[in-house]
C-alpha cells in the first residue's frame, strides 16, 4: 500500500495505490497526518489505483471527510474503481463524498 | 335424423313397396292360373257327373219305356185273334197292367168305322183292376192324340204327356200301338199308360250337387218335371225363358233340347251363374236338364280360392311386416352406424384438440445447446387424458408429464385444465412443490366430475444440470446415463385432484452431461401383450437402459419399438405417452474445500487475498465476486483477530471455504475465543450525516450486504460463523 501526498496550498492532492485492508489501514491511518492538517482547503483522494478497501479503510476516509468538515474544507474521491463504489454504496459512504471521475 | 337418412328413408320404404308388390302379383297370378285350371278340372268333373247321370237317367226311363213298349207288342197278337170278340178284349187290357207293376192303365180302342166304337180300359185302382168302357159323350177316344197318331202314322207312338182325367188323375204318358188284321188293316189300338210320378221322382232326384235342379221337356216343349211345379205342364220352357236374365241362351238350349241334342252351356238367370247339361230321352223324344248353379260347381274352388287369396293377403302382410321390420333395422342400423361416425369424429377432434395442444415442433429450443429433448403421445382408439408440456423460464426447463384418470372427451377436458394450470402456476413459481400444491389447490376446488391426474413435475436447471422435482401420484420416471437405468427416488404423494390441503414434498437430484430423464405414462408399462401379460416396469427399464447415449428422439422411438415389438397384433388400449429429456449442459466441478489457519495476529491479514485468489480459482469467480467476498471474509476474520482472545494471548482462526461451483460459496470461520456472536450486532444508520456517523460498527454490516446467508453458532467452545454466497 502507498500513500502519495501532495499539497499545494489550500490544495491536497493523496493518491492511495494498492490495498487497502485492515493491516494497511494501520499504516495508512499514520501516513496521512498531513492530509488531516490541511483538511481546511480541498482535500482529493485519488483513488484510480485503489485496488481494495476494508472497513478500516473505510474508517480513514470517514476521518478525512469528519476533519474537513471541522475545519470548513471539502474533499473530493476521485476515479473510484467500480468495484471499490460498491462497498461506498453499501455503507452509506457514497453521499457523504463529492465523486468525481476524471 | 338429417336429410339424408330421410331419403334413405323413403328409399328403403319405396323398396320394400315394391318388394310387397312384385310378390302380390306374383301370387296373384299362380293364383289366377291355379284357379283356372281347378275351374277347367271341376267344370270337367262336373259335366262327367252331369252327363253320366244324364245318360244313367235316360237309360232307365228308356228301360221302362221299353218294358211298356214290349207289354204293348207282345199282346198286339192278342188283340188281333180277339178282334172278332171284342168283349174278351178288355181280359187283354186288365192281363197287360197286371203283368206290368209299371203300366199304371192299358185300353184296347177299336178303330171306329169297321168296328163299333168300343174301347174298354183297365186301370190300376186302390188294389184292384178296374175296367170302364172310354166311350159316351164324356170321352170321344177317336179325337184323342194316343189313338189318332198311331192310327195316322200306322206305327207305335209315344203321347204328350197329360193329365189324366178321365181314368188315373195322373200325369201320364201313353204308348199306342195299332193292331192289325191279317189284311194289314188297323183294326185297333192297343195303349198302355203309365204315371209320370215316377219319373218325376226320378228326374227330381237327379241331384248331382244338392241346390242343382233337373227339368224335362216333352217333344214340344212342355216342361214334364220342374222344381216348380206350377210350371209342370202349364208352361213351355219358351214361355219360362221369357222371364229369365238371359232368354237368348235359354232359348238356344230350348232349341237345342227341342232338336234332341246333347251339350252344355253357361246361362245367368235367377241372379248366378248356372250350368246347364241337357241329353235327349231317345224313345219319346224328351229332353232332360240339370241345371247347376255356378256357386256349387265352383264353390270348393270358391271357398279354396277364398282362403288361398287369405292366406296370400297374411303371407303379403308377414311380408310387408317382415320388410317393415326390416327397413327400420337398417335404418337403425345405419342411425348407429352414423352416431358412431359422429363420436368418432367428435373424438377425432378432441384428439387433434388433445394433440394441439402438446408441443411439437422439434428441437423446441434450436438455441439452447443445453438441453435435448423429445415426447410422443399416442392415442388410443378411446382418447384418453395424457399430456405433457415443457418451456423454458429463467434458465430453467420446466416440464411436466401427466394422466388423467378416465377415458374419452371429459378427461380431455381436464387434461386441457391441467395443463393451462401448470403454464400459468409455473410461470410465477419456482418450486416443485408449490407449483403442485397451488395446481392441486385449484383443481379440488372445481373437481365436481371428481376426475384426478397423476403428474410429475421438474424443474432442470440448465447451468448446472440440477433437477428439482415434485411427484403427485405418477409413475417414477427413469434417470438414463452411461450404465445407469434407474428409477428416479420420487415420493409417491397423492394425485392431483384428489384432495385439496395435500402438502407435496420437492425432491433434488442431477443430471450430468448426456444423462437423461425419462418420463411415461402407465400407457407403457400396463402395455399388454396377446397373453394379457403387462409390459411392465422391468421391461420398460431394461429397453430404456439400451439407450443410454442416444438423442431424446431416439431413445422415445428405441422404448417405442420395444413395446411394439412386444404387443405384437394386440390392440394397444390407453395413451401412450412418453417424454425424454437430456441435459446436454456442463456439468460444474466437484465441490472442493480450501482451508486456511491464521494467528490472531493483524498482520495475518494480507494472507487472505492469496486464499481469496485460489478460491476464485476453484470456484471460476470473477474480479468483482472475489474482492467482495475477499472484504466479507477479511470484516469477519478481522472481528476473531481483534476482539475473540484477551489481549496479549495467541489464539488461532480456522477458515473453511467450500466451493460449490456455479451455485455458491461458503466460508466457515471457527475460532475458540470467547463466544461472541457477530449476527447481533446493531445495524448502523446509514442515513447520518458526516458529524454524526460513528467512525466504526461497519464491518458486520459489509458481511451481511456482502453475503447472502450468514449464520453464528457456538459449538465445543468455538465460534462458528457460516457465510453462503451464491455464485
Amino acid at each position: 500500500m502507498e500513500t502519495i501526498i501532495s499539497i499545494d496550498g489550500a490544495n491536497v492532492l493523496c493518491a492511495l495505490k494498492g490495498r487497502l485492508d485492515t493491516l494497511a489501514a494501520q499504516q495508512v491511518s499514520k501516513d496521512i497526518q498531513p492530509v488531516l492538517e490541511h483538511a481546511g482547503g480541498t482535500v482529493t483522494l485519488d483513488c484510480s489505483d485503489l485496488e481494495y478497501i476494508s472497513s478500516s479503510g473505510l474508517r480513514i476516509f470517514l476521518t478525512i471527510r469528519k476533519e474537513a468538515s471541522r475545519q470548513g474544507g471539502k474533499v473530493i474521491v476521485r476515479n473510484l474503481r467500480k468495484e471499490i463504489g460498491q462497498v461506498f454504496l453499501m455503507t452509506g459512504f457514497y453521499n457523504l463524498f463529492e465523486m468525481q471521475q476524471a | 335424423m338429417g336429410a339424408i337418412s330421410r331419403a334413405a328413408r323413403r328409399f328403403y320404404a319405396r323398396q320394400g313397396l315394391l318388394i310387397v308388390i312384385i310378390a302380390a302379383l306374383a301370387l296373384e297370378a299362380t293364383s289366377i292360373i291355379q284357379y283356372y285350371f281347378s275351374r277347367k278340372g271341376i267344370r270337367e268333373e262336373a259335366a262327367m257327373r252331369a252327363e253320366s247321370e244324364l245318360e244313367a237317367t235316360g237309360l232307365r226311363i228308356t228301360g221302362v219305356m221299353d218294358q211298356v213298349e214290349t207289354a204293348v207288342h207282345s199282346n198286339v197278337r192278342q188283340v188281333r185273334e180277339r178282334l172278332g170278340l171284342p168283349d174278351s178284349l178288355a181280359a187283354v187290357s186288365r192281363d197287360i197292367v197286371e203283368d206290368n207293376a209299371v203300366v199304371f192303365g192299358s185300353c184296347v180302342a177299336l178303330v171306329p168305322g169297321t168296328d163299333r166304337a168300343f174301347a174298354p180300359y183297365s186301370y190300376q185302382s186302390a188294389d184292384s183292376i178296374a175296367t170302364i168302357q172310354l166311350t159316351g159323350e164324356a170321352y170321344d177316344y177317336p179325337s184323342k192324340e194316343w189313338f189318332k197318331v198311331p192310327l195316322e202314322k200306322g206305327e207305335g207312338y209315344w203321347s204328350e204327356p197329360y193329365f189324366d182325367t178321365g181314368g188315373g188323375e195322373t200325369l201320364m204318358t201313353t204308348f199306342s200301338a195299332p193292331v192289325r188284321d191279317g189284311n194289314g188293316t188297323i183294326r185297333a189300338i192297343l195303349t198302355a199308360d203309365i204315371s209320370l210320378d215316377w219319373l218325376t221322382e226320378m228326374v227330381g232326384n237327379l241331384k248331382v250337387y244338392p241346390n242343382a235342379y233337373s227339368i224335362m221337356v216333352s217333344r214340344t216343349g212342355r216342361i214334364m218335371v220342374s222344381p216348380v211345379e206350377t210350371l209342370v205342364m202349364r208352361s213351355t220352357i219358351q214361355e219360362a225363358a221369357t222371364k229369365l236374365d238371359d232368354p237368348e241362351a235359354i232359348q238356344e238350349i230350348n232349341r237345342a233340347m227341342l232338336s234332341g241334342e246333347s251339350g252344355n252351356k253357361s246361362i245367368r238367370m235367377d241372379d248366378r251363374n248356372n250350368e246347364v247339361f241337357y241329353a235327349p230321352v231317345q224313345r219319346a223324344g224328351w229332353s232332360m236338364a240339370i241345371v247347376i248353379p255356378g256357386t256349387e260347381i265352383y264353390g270348393n274352388v270358391n271357398r279354396i280360392g277364398m282362403i288361398v287369396k287369405l292366406l296370400q293377403l297374411l303371407g303379403l302382410a308377414l311380408l310387408a311386416f317382415v320388410i317393415h321390420r326390416i327397413v327400420k333395422n337398417q335404418l337403425k342400423i345405419k342411425e348407429v352406424q352414423e352416431r358412431k361416425d359422429r363420436i368418432e369424429n367428435e373424438l377425432h377432434i378432441a384428439s387433434g384438440i388433445q394433440r394441439a395442444m402438446l408441443p411439437k415442433t422439434y428441437p423446441p429450443f434450436p438455441e439452447r445447446d443445453e438441453v435435448d429433448l423429445y415426447g410422443s403421445l399416442v392415442s388410443a382408439k378411446e382418447i384418453g387424458g395424457d399430456l405433457y408440456d415443457y418451456f423454458l423460464r429463467d434458465e430453467n426447463l420446466f416440464f411436466c408429464i401427466g394422466d388423467v384418470s378416465g377415458k374419452g372427451i371429459p378427461a380431455s377436458l381436464v387434461m386441457a385444465v391441467t395443463r393451462s394450470l401448470f403454464r400459468t402456476v409455473s410461470a410465477r413459481e419456482s418450486e416443485p412443490d408449490k407449483i403442485l400444491s397451488q395446481m392441486n389447490g385449484a383443481m379440488s376446488e372445481t373437481n365436481e366430475s371428481n376426475m384426478f391426474v397423476t403428474f410429475f413435475l421438474g424443474i432442470l436447471s440448465l447451468r448446472d444440470g440440477t433437477l428439482r422435482y415434485c411427484n403427485a401420484g405418477h409413475n417414477a420416471p427413469l434417470l438414463l446415463g452411461e450404465g445407469r437405468a434407474d428409477f428416479l427416488d420420487v415420493q409417491p404423494n397423492l394425485p392431483l385432484g384428489v384432495m385439496e390441503k395435500m402438502k407435496y414434498t420437492a425432491q433434488e437430484t442431477h443430471l450430468a452431461t448426456g444423462e437423461s430423464i425419462f418420463l411415461y405414462t402407465d400407457g407403457l408399462t400396463e402395455a399388454e401383450n396377446e397373453g394379457l401379460q403387462f409390459f411392465g416396469e422391468e421391461r420398460l427399464r431394461q429397453a430404456a437402459a439400451k439407450t443410454a447415449g442416444m438423442s431424446a428422439r431416439a431413445q422415445v422411438d428405441a422404448v417405442d419399438q420395444a413395446i411394439l415389438t412386444y404387443i405384437g397384433t394386440a390392440a394397444q388400449s390407453d395413451d401412450k405417452t412418453m417424454l425424454a429429456i437430456r441435459y446436454l449442459g456442463e456439468t460444474p466441478a466437484e465441490t472442493s474445500e480450501k482451508h486456511l489457519v491464521l494467528h490472531n495476529d493483524i498482520k495475518q491479514i494480507p494472507q487472505l487475498a492469496g486464499f481469496i485468489e485460489t478460491v476464485a480459482q476453484a470456484g471460476s469467480l470473477n474480479q468483482g465476486t472475489a474482492m467482495s467476498l475477499n472484504l466479507a471474509l477479511e470484516e469477519a476474520v478481522t472481528n476473531v483477530i481483534l476482539y475473540a482472545y484477551p489481549e496479549g494471548t495467541d489464539g488461532m482462526v480456522e477458515i473453511t471455504a467450500i466451493i460449490r461451483p456455479k451455485k455458491e460459496i461458503e466460508f466457515i470461520v471457527d475460532d475458540s475465543g470467547r463466544p461472541f456472536d457477530p449476527t447481533l450486532a446493531e445495524q448502523p444508520d446509514l442515513e447520518l450525516g458526516v458529524d454524526e456517523r460513528p467512525v466504526g460498527g461497519l464491518g458486520i454490516h459489509l458481511v451481511r450486504s456482502i453475503m447472502d446467508k450468514v449464520s453464528y453458532a457456538r459449538e465445543g467452545g468455538h465460534n462458528i460463523l457460516k457465510m453462503k454466497k451464491l455464485i
